[in-house]
């Protein structure tokens, strides 16, 4: 069985939820640059923290999926502060890691309350402009929907071939996983854009 | 693909009017697919398969330590597809990921990997995939040390060169630090050049068809 992806949008009717994509991006985009712009100002920090427990809160997620969303975060927590432990001193570390997380917090609360689907919709209404250029739009737009749908059908691919090969008593190594994956793939490509030409896309 | 001829090859009667194309019955009816459909379905396949190359399920451990094959899918990219559907299928998996599907590396995604420490890096996927396939369909057929450079350059090179930048300004770092804390990924990185080599030569013998960029020069 393939597992899912699943998006990381939590559905809800709260504040943050109901406002527009394009009000909310505003928003993420002038925090980020706000702190960065105070990135030595402690009490800068302090209050994008304050912020993030807030916008977790008004998201209803809770302190709970405020813990859940920094577990998700280990990697990127390790990431951050064992280099700057070997360089800076600990003061500086703390500092430099919890505004990072803090931005890291707000920019997810963007993903968390705005729904995949709305996100796609703002993109096409940001690429109209292109189309007066003379860019084929409506090719970007199939070419994302087909991505979302060759996800589920790639993840199929990979645990059949990751089946067969413990069946077969192999490893599981890159080159073993990648190869068949690939030539899997590029012939599903092959079939998705023949069926495409049959419905007439040109 | 190459239609097989021969008159002894039994087809539909609607097939056999147009000649000996051994087509399935609507491909004949629409047309074969353009290269431009064609280039739309293999840059999303390649997007949603660097996808699902980070995904923790899909990631074999060697030597007991978890390693994610996402950058060896974006060599694949550039080396397979060309500069521009190299390119072009990044883009596509990065605007998805901007809108929140957690296709990066252990299932992250959202605008949260944007403010990140390994923007940069994951940013530099981008023009390292085109900077791949410039050099490694340079010229058909394609030559082992030319992939093995496009590869080295590109997807090493191209990627480091986009990521530390960023990385030593979230942390406060100076280049050379940044340089430093990142040099412990690059033994895996350059494994996985090595077998991105391997793949795109062996790929060009089991199925050759998606080489177009080179061909067509």
């Amino acid at each position: 069985m393939a597992a899912a992806i699943m998006p990381l949008h939590r559905p809800g009717t709260s504040l943050l939820h109901r406002t527009g994509v394009g009000t909310k991006f505003l928003l993420v985009f002038l925090f980020a640059l706000a702190v960065s712009l105070q990135r030595e100002n402690v009490w800068v920090v302090l209050g994008a923290w304050a912020l993030v427990l807030l916008g977790h809160l008004a998201a209803g997620v809770g302190v709970t999926g405020l813990l859940r969303r920094l577990w998700g975060l280990r990697w990127i927590l390790i990431i951050l502060t064992v280099p700057q432990l070997i360089f800076l001193d600990p003061q500086t570390t703390a500092l430099n890691v919890s505004r990072v997380v803090a931005v890291i917090m707000v920019a997810g609360l963007f993903t968390l309350t705005t729904r995949t689907t709305d996100i796609m919709t703002a993109f096409d209404r940001a690429l109209r402009p292109l189309g007066r250029c003379g860019v084929d739009t409506s090719r970007i737009s199939l070419a994302l929907s087909l991505t979302i749908r060759s996800v589920p059908v790639i993840l199929a691919f990979s645990s059949q071939i990751q089946e067969a090969l413990r069946a077969r008593g192999r490893r599981v190594t890159p080159k073993a996983l990648v190869m068949p994956l690939l030539v899997m793939s590029l012939r599903h490509a092959e079939e998705t854009a023949e069926a495409l030409a049959a419905r007439g896309v040109r | 693909m190459t239609p097989p001829a021969g008159p002894q090859h039994p087809t539909t009667p609607e097939a056999s009017t147009s000649g000996s194309d051994a087509r399935p019955y609507e491909a004949l009816v629409a047309g074969p697919a353009t290269a431009s459909v064609r280039g739309v379905a293999q840059m999303a396949m390649f997007a949603a398969l660097v996808g699902v190359l980070g995904q923790p399920f899909a990631i074999p451990l060697i030597g007991g330590v978890p390693v994610t094959l996402q950058t060896l899918g974006v060599m694949l990219a550039g080396a397979i597809l060309g500069p521009w559907r190299g390119a072009g299928s990044m883009l596509l998996l990065h605007a998805l990921v901007a809108a929140g599907l957690p296709l990066l590396s252990q299932g992250s995604g959202g605008l949260g990997v944007y403010a990140g420490p390994t923007a940069g890096f994951a940013l530099g996927w981008i023009p390292a995939a085109f900077v791949i396939g410039l050099i490694t369909q340079w010229r058909w057929p394609l030559a082992w040390w030319r992939t093995g450079l496009g590869v080295t350059l590109g997807g090493i090179g191209v990627i480091y060169l986009c990521g530390i930048p960023v990385m030593a300004h979230q942390l406060g770092l100076t280049l050379t630090q940044a340089a430093f804390a990142s040099a412990g990924f690059l033994p895996g990185d350059a494994a996985k050049a090595v077998i991105a080599v391997g793949i795109t030569h062996a790929l060009i013998r089991a199925y050759p068809a998606p080489f177009t960029w080179a061909r067509r020069r």
